[in-house]
This record gives C-alpha cells, structure tokens and sequence, in this order.
C-alpha cells in the first residue's frame, strides 16, 4: 500500500513521473542514502532438471528436497551453501511471448519480454531491465551501465551475444575482456576526461544560450499561458543541473582499491574458471567504486553460439554445452548438471566477492540484487525458467526460500525488482502487476 | 525515502531562476504594456463590476440557501444521490458548473426536484430560484471569458512533420520522443495535456543534433555509391556460382542458374566512387541444416555477399508460390503466415522473395527500381470446375510422352481456352473405366509457347488461359514420372460463364511491395518502403520505391562478427496479397539497389540549409544569413533582430579554433531547441481577445489541417498580408492539398477513438477473418471515408448514412462485397446496396476497438455515441464503484439492466447504455450479425428504438443539430488545441445554424470552425 500512495504522491504532482533532480543528488543527504544496485546474470541452454527415471534428482537446479521446512541445495548448487540464507530459488516463472517464439529466441528477450514472433513494425526488441535501472540510477554513478558477455558485440537477432538492449530496443554491445573492461573502468584517462569536459562545458555553453534566448522570448511574450514556458524554463534549468553534476564526476576520484587479485591476461581463450573469476571481480569492483550500478553479464550463448559452448569439453566433459542440454539420456543429463555446478562455482565466487566489501548498512550484497538465470528451463521449453536471486536484504528482499507459483510472469518478477529499487515505473514490458508475496517484501 | 520532500527542494531549486525572470520580465512588462493592460482591463472588468456584486448578492440571499435547503442534504460530498453534489456550487457560475446549473434549472422548473416525497419549496420560492438563477446563467454566459494568448508545444506528429520539410530529411530522427498523453476529448494536441520534461528536452537536443549532422556533408569529400543489379530467369546466369550458399531453416535459395549479381556505376552529373561490396569472407560460425558448425572457413564469391532466396513457410495454397521462367520470376501473392497457418506461424508469409546481402549504406535515402510486369497468365482451375466435354467443338487432344514432351499445335481462333490435363494416373483410370477415384497430387509445369504455368494437380480441369491464332509448342517442361500425359485444349463459347470470369482475372493487376529489414529465425522485421504500386500491363515497366535507409531495421552486429548468418541485411520484393482471389502472377525481370541515392553534389538540404547560392563577404554575414533563414522558417515567422543578435553571440561566442560548420551548429542547435520552435505561440497582449496575427493563423490553419508546418505559399499569403482576406479559397485548397491526409489522420483517429482496435486483441479462432493485414487495412478505412467525403463537400447526413463505402479489394471481401471491387489495395467508393453499411456509425474498426475482442461491449459503444457522435458526454465515473453482485448467469443486457438499478451507477448509465444497445447487432469483429439479436432500446426520454436501422434514422431526424454540432465541436477542441468554454460552443452553435438549410456540408462545417472567435482570436 505504501508503495502505492507514493506513487500517487508522485504523480499528482508532477503529471508525468521525472526523475530526481541531480545536485541534490549529489548532495549529503543523498551520500547517507543505500545505493541501490543491480547484476543480470545470464546463462544459456537451461538448467539441468534430470528426467525421473534417471534417479538423479539431487543434481536438478531447482531444489527437490526439504529439512526442517527449508530447501536442501542440490549438488550442482552446493558451491551456493555460504550464501545460503541470501539466496533464492523462484519456480514457475516464464515470459508468455517466450512460448510464442522460435526458442532460440529465449535469450534475446529473456531480460526484454519482448513479443518477437510478432514484433512492433520496424523494432529490433525492446528495452531490457537492467537499462531500465541505469536511466534511474545512473546520475548516482559514472557509467549508465556495464554491459558483459562471453562473447564481445552483439551476436545477432535470433542468437543474440548480448542481454542488454536499451530504450528503444536495439542491442548494447557487450565486452568480454578483462583488460579492457578495468581499463574502461578504472584507469584514468587524462585525454579522455578532457574531452569528456570540452564536451560537457560546450554544452553547457549552448543551454546557457538557449535559456538566454529563451528568457528573452519570455520577455516579449504578453499574456501567453506562462505555465507552457514555465515548465519549458524548468526542464531547461534542470537539463543544466545534469551538466553541472557531470562535470562534478569527473573531478571526482576514483576510489582507492586494491587490484592485486586480478588477472587481466585470462581471456575467453583460456581456462573458464579463471576468465569468469576475474569477470566477476570487475564487477565487485566496479559495484564498491560505484562507477555503475546496473551491470549485465551474459555468461554464455544460446545454440552452440560462441566459444564458451566449448567450455564442457575444456572441463573433461565429453560433449558441448549445447549438446549436453539436448541430452536425454542419464550420463548426458548428469553431465549437464556437473557443468551447472561449475557455472554456481563461479557465481558462489562472485556472491563472496560482494559479502567481501562493506557498503553503507551491510555489504555491497546487501544492497545489490543479483539475478542468475535463463530464458528455458530444459531443452527449448520457455516455462518454468530457472531463477534465482541473491542480495538486495537492504531493498527488503528476503530469502532462503523455494518460491514457486505456476505461469508467473517474468515481466512481474522483474516490475517487483525495479519496485524494490524504489524505481516508480507503472510497468514493464507485459508486466500485469507484480510477484508480491514472494521473496519481495517491498514490492 | 521521503519523496515528497525532495519534489518541494526540487521546486525551490528552478523556482529561484524563475522568479529572478518574472521580475525582470515585469519591469518590461510595465514599461510597454501597462497602458494597455489598464484601459482593456478596466473596460472588461468596470463594466462587470456592478453586476457580479448582485449575482453574489442574489446567491448569498436566495439561491446558496435554497440549495442548501432542498439539494444539499442527499446531494453532498458523502452522500451523492445520483452521482451529484451540489454543495460545492458557489457564486462563481464556473464555466465548467454551467451544465449542472442548467439540469438543476430544468428540474426545479419542471417540479421533478426536490422529488415528490421531499419538502417542496413554496411556490413563489421556486418561481424567486428560478429567476435569479436564469439571471445568473445569463450573466455567466455572456462573460467574458479573458483571452491570454495560448502556446502549446508541437505533438510528437507535428514536430516530425516539421523537422522533415525544415531540414528536408527523410529519417525518422525523433522516434525517441515520448508519446503525448491524451486529454479529456481524446485529443493528443491539447495544451494542457502536452506535457513537457527533462527527459523530453534532453531528446529535442539529441534530435536536433543527429539532424544536423544528417544534412550535413564535407563537400570537397567525392561520395561513395552502392549500385548493384539482380536479375532473374530460367538459366539467365551462364556461369553459375558452384558452391552452396546456407540460409538455415526455412529458406529456399532461387537455382543459382536462375539469377545473376552485377555490381553497377550509376550515371551522376558529379564524381563519384562506386562501392565494391566485400567479397572474402571468413566465418567460425555456421550453419549445416538447423546445427549450428564451428570452424574457420573461407568464402570468395559475390554469390556470398548477396543472395536470393524465398523465405516463409511450405504448401502455397493453388499454384506454384514462385518460378523461374525465361523472362523472369514469377511471384504469387505472398499471404501472412496467420491467413492459413495460424497464430504460432512467425515464419511470414509465402512467397516472400528477397535479396538477403551484407552490406548497404549507413546513411542517405536509397532507391530500389523493380523492372516488372503483369504476367500473361492462366486462371487455374478449382476441383469444382467441369472438364472438357468429349464432344467441345474444335477440340484438340495432344498425347504426350517422355520423347515428346512438348508438341506443336496450331491454334484456330484468338480466343480463351479451357486447358484440361490427365496424368498417367488418370488416363490409366479411364483405360481401365473406374469412375470417381481420387488422384494423387503430380507436380506439373504445362507450358504453352513460352509460358509456364505450375501447379500440384489433381484433377482434369487445369486452367483457362488467353491464346492466339497460330502455331504453338505445348506440352509440359518438368519430369512426370509413368510415361504419358493427355493434354485438352478448347476455345470457350460465347455465352460461357467462364469466360467473364477469366476476362475479370486478366483484368486484374498484382501490386509490387518493397521492403528492407534484417534476416532473423523468427517472426518478420522488414519495414514497407513506400506504399505498394500497382502494375497494370504485361509490358515491363520500372517501379521506384525510395527510402531513408536508417528508417529499416538493420542487424545492428559488429563488423568483425564471426557468423555466417549475423549482420545478413534483406530487400523484400513481395507481390501484395490482397483476399486471396486469382490473380495474374507479378514478373520481375530486375531489381537494382542505388544507395546513397543523390541527385546533386553537395545534396540540395546541404545548399539550402548553408545558404550555398547566396553571396557573402565574410563567414560572419554568411552566418547571419544562415541563421536568419533557417530561424525565421523554424520560428514560422519572422526572426526578430533581437533574437538574431542572440544567436550571431552563439557564433561570436564559440572558439575560433572549431570549424565554421561548428560554430554555425551551435546557432542552429540552439534555434532547433527554443521554445519558439518547439511551441505553437499564439502572443497575446491583454486578456481582452485580438486578432491572430497572420503567421500565427498561417501556423495555426497548416497545424490543424497538415498536421504539419505552412509551407510556402501559406508564409507568403501571411506575408503579403492577404491570409484573411483570401481565408475561404486558403482553406479549399488546403483541403485538396495531399498534405490535408496527414491532418485527416491525425483528427480523424482520434476524435473516433481509433486507438481502441490498435490495442484490442481479437479472438483469433472467433474472428478468423480479422487477420493483421485486415486490420491494418480496416483501421484506414474511416479516414479515406473522412477524406471523400471531405473533399467531396458531402452533406452531413451522408457522413452517417452513405450509398458508398471507401474500401479496396481486402475490405471489400471483409464486408462481403468482394464482386463489387476490383481496384487491389487501392481505396475506392463502391455502392454497397446494403442497409447496415455506409457511414461512420458501421465501421468495423470502431466497433470491434469498442469490444472486448470476444463480445460486443455496448456500456463502451454508447459511451463513444454519446462523447463523439451526439457530443452528451456522460459524466466520470464515481470514485469506488462498488463491484457488481456476481451476475454471470445473466445476459450481458440483463447484466447491464441490473447496473442501470444500482444507486449511484443509474445516473450514468441511463445516459451511456441506450445508445450502446443498437449497436449489439455489429459483433466483436465490427460485421452485421446475420443472427437476430435484440438490439432494441430505450432513451432516457422513454422513446423505444427498433434496432440499429431506426436508430440511425432517428439521430439523422432527431438529433441532426446534435450531430453537427459534434463533428464542428470536435473538429474545433482539435483545431484550437484546447477544449472548448462554455462560450465558444455557443457561439459555434449560433454559427452552424446558418448552415442547416444547406444540409451542414462539411467543408462548410469545417470553415465555420475556422471562422470561429475560438478559432481567430488570441
């Protein structure tokens, strides 16, 4: 109900939702406030869900067993138990335009909902979640968002290399190299800020111009409804103000951290483990030195798509990541859930590294939700998709449970996300309100 | 987070700016329009003064206390018998209290308030309310109502329309604009409703920026020109590429016999550099079949680069979907996946050519020239068809086998003929006498001369076809297995109903559509370029579609992308399906791509925009000239000095060391984001009413008519001063401008709710019909009708009750008037002969947008009656409706019945569901129930309607005034941006009953709109 009437208090006010207005932003009372941030994990081709038959139920993604009213971790998502009460499963989620769609298409809008089997005339997909948390966050931080994959660029429409899509739809290309990702985020580049200065300041010049200009139109205008210009004064100011605060980023400096652990020569060419692990230590850092808040990460491609469909073969698996998730018979199947427990060691590491550095009222974890997940559940089916999520205690998320409710959509899910952000946005893509009562206890 | 509380801080923040303007703006204010202000306000508000005193006397003494007496105590804010309260009613007379205050009158006088088991006010009483409440009205009425100029921003429409003829650019660059809300009337143009934030103008910036850059070119660069021709033919290409090409699942490559890619150099008037498209390649990813392959392969070949292929799913329903003949390739319509293979099919439609290549320009406009023509084709015949019987005179029977598949005949008489065909199955079955047997499907291409004519068949009949006298090979080209075939030729006798229908098929004309877009696994992503065209002879003719190429969908992949199939870019070349009727087959003999396509050197937007023609002695003055230009038609008026000199400072003020374009930008750009562009400002200098000053009436006649800027000949009429004088012949030829469509669909839309069946989801098992092509071609149908009628000058009646239907081939098979047209997707009136058709209360897509997308809604088809047709908008819903009993085993009339009962929803609904009611006889897909319905209503006066036919007759004999007045009032709120005071409708009633005489005829209608004080001053 809260959440509601704020929203109205919003609306009533300004007509249309705007977004906060920056230089208080910057100001103190904003530093003592939570940051809010958000990491989209994507991981292609499903999540093992053994046939029964195969008597391999312990190695399925989503729990299948119960002590003392709790979920008992399956072996692929052991590497999760440190983390155990801040992590949780949801089950029976799915994007209704998923089970329209070729299935290979699940990547593409896993983070979008998007119906592409019957797409807007002349639209490439639609906006993605976490683009949707940059537009609102990023005036807190340096960069809108981080964008990841395992793959550099954009792959293609139908196999996408990219999870992210912004405002109007069309893909954000995602890097998928250690190196130059820390040098986009954290060296410095004296060059680089002065343009990104020049660029700023000639700005600034021209609104200066226009509101000149437009002030002295004002002055020329008799009667005319003064409340049109005033708005159109108001925008203007506030555009300006945005400037101002960019211009302040760049003095900032970047915090001091500690890089010793990094290996920026691991590449996608090498050990998996090894790229993974310092992918997502850029991400914790780049989270402690706020220098974003929303960040995606596609952790491997659809359809045999890209070199980490290769990754099983290089773990001492037999048979490529795709292949394995077509498998039906009981060695093939167990050998996709044996990979899986490599993917949640990889996302166990990532989720210490965030319980690892202190944030305002707890750890960066606290204050950081993070969605692993993928867009089928087993080979090609769009329901039921296998979630999960961890972090976000200080957005009132509240974990350690198996939630599971039939045909839930996903839209609804990711509406309960930007909600527990505090993000006032009516709706998102065929979202038909949200998951409340789930682990969302804002939202 | 105490939100609340940083909006206050926010307010402060701005407000501090703003009142540092106001102040000086006052200072200004005084000095110039003191005077004025004075005298206007003193004559308005002296007058007035007198009589306010005693209306608020008169309320005070007699009228407050009456309300408070008889009204309040079930009328009150708690307590709304009805729906209404009256305890807020004050001395004030608002306008917007001005209805009620007339029902309170007409009831009190009419003694049906206080109701009859209340205290009845003595009768002096009434008689004392009622004359001080007519006095009151009547002074309300005739108030002056202050006219304070109006400024409203330009609709997201609007400033498209005016970006493109400023700039002359033809990329969509302000996509990114959010979309306008919508207002009361249903109106997105309203100043009220335009709303403008940060975010908005961060993206005028952004806009403005892109279109600079756009018509911006280095001149001393030469350009690069990508031409490249494919052309088609059985065999055309002698040296064909040997390798395979792969296209994954559920593409068919044309035989790469069958088509050939020459890279071309156009020819230009200036220098040029023709672009040679890649052709090395080397991929990692790739595809055998649907399995995706990895390794590294090289490729070296055009036939790699650009490619031809059939995309969309098997089994085209008669006919071949597409073949190679010697002159060419032969296309069929190509249908909508959803027209035969339902919803889940997202493969598009069948046959769907097109050019699938890699590269195509980033920027420019583009041009695709189709070289095609009508084929000379046959009327394949239908299983009900009757064979050739044994004893049709001039009967020719050719026995074909494998050493002569193809024999020569000579033909008697020009004429039409019955081809039959018998495969080695039949003529087996006749020789062994069995009658009856079903046959197996034979694929089989017949030829005659050098015409093909393929078909899965299956029975005797083949087709009709057109033959000349002479000498002529016939026989079959492709391999039918079981030795010999029988083909049967018979000239069609006079009288045979046969021959008008192969004369009505040979008449018609397929209509070539282009699109560009990218290849995907699923669903479609490829834009129209332009409207289909028809093609009318068997003689090739060039067809030319042109572009923006950043309009179309691209694959938005890297340049080094490792995929086969990544980045792959399509040209679509469809013959347009219309319902599905036999049609002559579209030939393409050619296609040519030309990309950027310019016609000078520097293009013409650059010349016009950097002022090339025109002499300067400095850079300076040369900007000045610029500026003032390009400011005085984005201002659509002209510049003042004053602002001139503000933007000359943009130039002085930026670093000499950037470019003279840099600092000309900064000018342009700033212009590009005032709120003299962006705002339609009508400046008034005291709240007594003026006169539009001619550039504003020139703005304000070209936005509500052209949904667009004035252009021109309009600047030059406000110039020399002679708009107003000449406003009647302006506004005719603005109505017969082409450009007056865009404005028709811009009104027309939304004054009928249009909005409502874009969003509706309509049952696509109870609605088969209702495909996405009908729906896109029903949703243009009220607006042609508003055009022809429009721009015919009809009368008022024939807007609601017409002969004619606007329609083309897909519309007209939809109402089930297919016989009556025959124009393909062209638009055209047909005199339908049917009662229920005919005039905008029989629209398919207003009543299937007011359903639920399964059953007819009459509460929302009533309320659209009673807000758009008859102007009685019913009043809002109340606040907490409380929730219906459950009523399911109702009727939906019963339902309604039982809603109408309910306290507080009666009110309402006696004014909403009547109306509705007669249009239960149109269902959820907009068509005339064949089944009765009862659609008989009740008014709220007690007058019992029959149906829908007696009710259209009643509101064109009842109720014309009513109608008039709703189209005037809707055509005005539109046309002024703003919704109508209780003064302006009155004075637009008064003028419209000068035109009843005359049967209201529209443009009349429209130009009293634009003769109105609403409409002309300020």
């Amino acid at each position: 109900m809260r959440a509601l009437d704020r929203r109205a208090v919003l609306k009533g006010l300004a007509g249309t939702a705007l977004a906060l207005p920056v230089l208080e932003a910057m100001g103190s009372d904003v530093v003592a406030q939570r940051p809010k941030r958000f990491c989209a994990l994507y991981t292609a081709n499903g999540m093992a869900l053994p046939k029964p038959e195969h008597g391999i139920d312990e190695w399925s993604f989503f729990p299948t067993a119960e002590k003392d009213g709790r979920f008992v971790l399956g072996k692929s998502t052991e590497p999760l138990a440190p983390y155990r009460d801040q992590i949780s499963f949801l089950g029976g989620l799915f994007h209704e335009n998923g089970t329209k769609a070729d299935p290979h298409l699940c990547s593409d809008m896993w983070l979008t909902g998007a119906p592409l089997h019957n797409p807007k005339p002349g639209s490439y997909n639609s906006v993605a979640l976490d683009q949707v948390v940059a537009l609102h966050t990023k005036q807190h931080c340096r960069q809108p968002s981080l964008v990841l994959s395992i793959d550099a660029g954009v792959g293609f429409l139908s196999r996408t290399g990219t999870i992210s899509y912004d405002l109007q739809g069309r893909p954000i290309p995602a890097e998928n190299n250690p190196r130059r990702v820390f040098d986009r985020l954290f060296r410095v580049d004296v060059s680089g800020l002065k343009a990104e200065r020049d660029r700023i300041r000639s700005r600034m010049k021209l609104v200066d111009a226009v509101l000149e200009s437009a002030n002295d139109f004002n002055k020329t205008l008799g009667q005319s409804d003064r409340e049109r210009m005033d708005q159109y004064l108001a925008s203007l100011s506030e555009i300006e103000s945005r400037l101002i605060a960019a211009e302040k980023w760049i003095d900032v400096p970047l915090k001091k951290q500690d890089y010793s652990h990094l290996n920026l020569d691991a590449t996608n060419e090498g050990e998996p483990a090894e790229y993974y692990r310092n992918m997502f230590d850029l991400i914790a850092l780049a989270f402690d030195a706020d220098i974003t808040r929303s960040v995606a990460f596609m952790l491997n491609r659809e359809d045999g798509m890209g070199i980490s469909d290769t990754f099983p073969l290089k773990l001492g698996l037999e048979r490529t990541h795709h292949n394995l998730s077509h498998a039906g018979d009981k060695d093939g199947q167990l050998q996709f859930a044996k990979y899986d427990r490599f993917l949640m060691e990889q996302t166990a590491h990532f989720l210490k590294r965030l319980t690892e550095y202190r944030d305002h009222d707890g750890t960066l974890l606290d204050n950081s939700i993070v969605l692993f997940g993928s867009g089928a559940s087993t080979t090609h089916w769009p329901k039921n998709l296998p979630t999960l999520i961890a972090g976000g205690a200080n957005m009132g998320l509240k974990h350690g449970t198996y939630w599971r409710k039939e045909d839930t959509r996903m839209s609804n899910m990711f509406l309960s996300v930007l909600r527990s952000m505090e993000i006032e946005v009516d709706g998102f893509s065929d979202s038909s309100g949200t998951t409340a009562n789930s682990i969302f206890t804002k939202a | 987070m105490d939100v609340s509380l940083k909006r206050v801080v926010r307010q402060r923040s701005y407000s501090q700016r703003l009142n540092l303007n106001r102040d000086r703006h006052f200072l200004t204010y005084k000095c110039t329009w003191l005077f004025v202000v004075l005298t206007s306000l003193s004559i308005l508000f002296t007058k007035n003064a007198i009589a306010d005193e005693t209306i608020a006397r008169q309320f005070k003494e007699g009228i407050g206390p009456f309300l408070a007496q008889y009204c309040t105590e079930c009328h009150n804010a708690d307590n709304r018998e009805a729906g209404i309260r009256l305890d807020h009613l004050n001395e004030s007379y608002d306008d917007s209290s001005l209805k009620l205050w007339e029902a309170i009158e007409n009831l009190v006088q009419h003694e049906e308030m206080p109701p009859r088991e209340a205290e009845q006010p003595a009768g002096e009483l009434r008689e004392k309310f009622l004359a001080d409440l007519k006095r009151a009205l009547n002074w309300a009425r005739s108030r002056e109502v202050p006219r304070n100029g109006n400024m409203r921003r330009l609709t997201v429409s609007q400033y498209a329309h005016t970006l493109h003829e400023l700039l002359e650019i033809d990329e969509e660059v302000s996509s990114i604009l959010p979309p306008d809300g919508i207002s009361k009337d249903g109106f997105s143009n309203n100043s009220q409703t335009l709303q403008l934030s940060p975010l908005q103008l961060e993206a005028y910036w952004q806009i403005a920026e892109r279109a600079l850059d756009l018509v911006y070119v280095d001149e001393k660069e030469i350009p690069t020109i990508q031409t490249f021709q494919m052309e088609f033919g059985k065999g055309i290409n002698a040296e064909p590429y040997r390798g395979e090409l792969v296209l994954g699942a559920f593409n068919q490559l044309l035989p790469n016999g069958d088509f050939r890619v020459t890279e071309l150099a156009p020819e230009k008037s200036f220098e040029f550099r023709p672009f040679v498209m890649q052709k090395k390649f080397r991929f990692i990813e790739g595809y055998q079949g649907n399995d995706t392959v990895r390794e590294w392969r090289d490729f070296d070949s055009i036939y790699h680069a650009v490619f031809a292929c059939m995309r969309g799913s098997e089994g085209y329903p008669k006919g071949k979907a597409w073949e190679s003949v010697s002159g060419g390739l032969l296309l069929r319509p190509a249908i909508p996946s959803s027209e035969i293979f339902g919803e889940s099919s997202t493969y598009g439609p069948y046959a769907n050519f097109k050019i699938a290549l890699r590269e195509l320009p980033d920027r420019g406009n583009f041009r695709v020239r189709v070289w095609g023509a009508k084929y000379d084709d046959g009327l394949l015949l239908d299983s009900d068809d009757k064979t050739i019987s044994a004893d049709a005179s001039g009967r020719m029977e050719v026995l074909l086998n494998e050493e002569a598949p193809i024999q020569s005949i000579e033909i008697q008489e020009d004429g039409v003929y019955q081809v039959d065909l018998a495969t080695p199955q039949m003529l087996a079955a006749e020789a062994a006498g069995v009658k009856g047997q079903t046959f197996t499907a034979v694929d089989v291409e017949v030829q005659l001369g050098d015409r093909k004519f393929g078909k899965s068949h299956a029975q005797l009949p083949f087709m009709l076809v057109r033959l000349e006298k002479g000498a002529i090979d016939v026989g079959i080209a492709n391999k039918v297995s079981g030795g010999k075939c029988r083909l049967v030729l018979a000239k069609l006798q006079k009288g045979d109903a046969q021959i008008d229908r192969f004369e009505r098929f040979e008449k018609r004309n397929p209509a070539i559509g282009v699109y560009v877009g990218l290849r995907r696994d699923c669903g479609s992503t490829l834009n129209p370029v332009g409207l289909p065209q028809m093609v009318a002879g068997t003689e090739l003719q060039e067809f030319v579609f042109e572009g923006a190429i950043n309009n179309f969908p691209r694959p938005e992949v890297e340049l080094d992308n490792v995929n086969y199939l990544a980045g792959i870019r399509e040209i679509g070349v469809r013959c347009e399906y219309t319902d599905g009727r036999d049609m002559p087959r579209l030939l393409i003999r050619k296609i040519e791509f030309e990309g950027p396509y310019l016609e000078q050197w520097p293009p013409k937007n650059y010349v016009d925009l950097l002022q090339k023609d025109s002499d300067s002695s400095s850079e300076r003055e040369h900007a000045e000239k610029i500026l003032r230009n390009f400011a005085t038609k984005a201002y659509r008026r002209p510049v003042t000095e004053a602002e001139l000199l503000r933007l000359m400072k943009v130039w002085d003020d930026s670093s000499v060391d950037t470019t003279s374009w840099e600092r000309g930008r900064a000018g342009l750009l700033v212009v590009l984001t005032s709120p003299q562009f962006l705002f339609l400002v009508e400046n008034s200098h005291s709240p007594a009413a003026e006169p539009l000053d001619d550039w504003e009436l020139a703005s304000k006649l070209s936005y509500f008519l052209w949904d667009g800027p004035p252009n021109r000949w309009l600047t030059d009429l406000a110039k020399e001063g002679k708009l107003r004088s000449q406003l009647e012949t302006v506004v005719e030829k603005m109505l017969a401008d082409p450009r007056y469509r865009m404005g028709a669909e811009s009104f027309v839309a939304q004054w009928l709710s249009l909005d409502k069946f874009d969003v509706v989801t309509t049952d696509a098992k109870k609605f088969p019909k209702l495909t996405r092509t009908v729906k896109s071609e029903l949703r243009k149908e009220p607006i042609e009708f508003w055009l022809a009628k429009v721009r015919g000058n009809a009368k008022l009646n024939e807007l609601f009750s017409s002969k004619e239907v606007i329609v083309n081939d897909v519309l007209a098979a939809y109402y089930g008037l297919a016989d009556k047209v025959e124009t393909g997707l062209q638009f055209t009136p047909v005199v339908h002969q049917r009662d229920e058709l005919g005039g905008l209360l029989s629209f398919a897509a207003v009543h299937a947008g007011l359903s639920d997308g399964r059953e007819p809604n009459p509460v929302k088809r009533g309320a659209w009656l009673a807000r758009k047709i008859i102007a009685e908008p019913p009043g809002d819903p109340p606040p907490n409706v409380p929730a219906l009993e459950d009523l399911t085993q109702l009727t939906l009339r019963q339902r309604l019945e039982k809603h109408r009962d309910v306290v507080g929803c009666s009110k309402c609904h006696q004014g909403i569901d009547p109306w509705g009611l007669p249009f239960e006889e149109f269902d959820a897909g907009g068509l005339y129930r064949s089944e009765k319905v009862d659609s008989t209503t009740v008014l709220a006066g007690g007058k019992q309607i029959e149906g829908f036919l007696a009710f259209r007759q009643y509101l064109l004999s009842e109720k014309q005034e009513q109608l008039a007045f709703s189209v005037a009032k809707h055509l005005s709120i539109y046309a002024n941006g703003r919704s109508l005071s209780y003064k302006d409708e009155l004075d637009l009633k008064q003028r419209l009953s000068g035109l009843k005489e005359h049967g209201y005829r529209l443009q009349d209608v429209v130009k009293c709109v634009i003769n109105s004080d609403a409409f002309l001053l300020k």
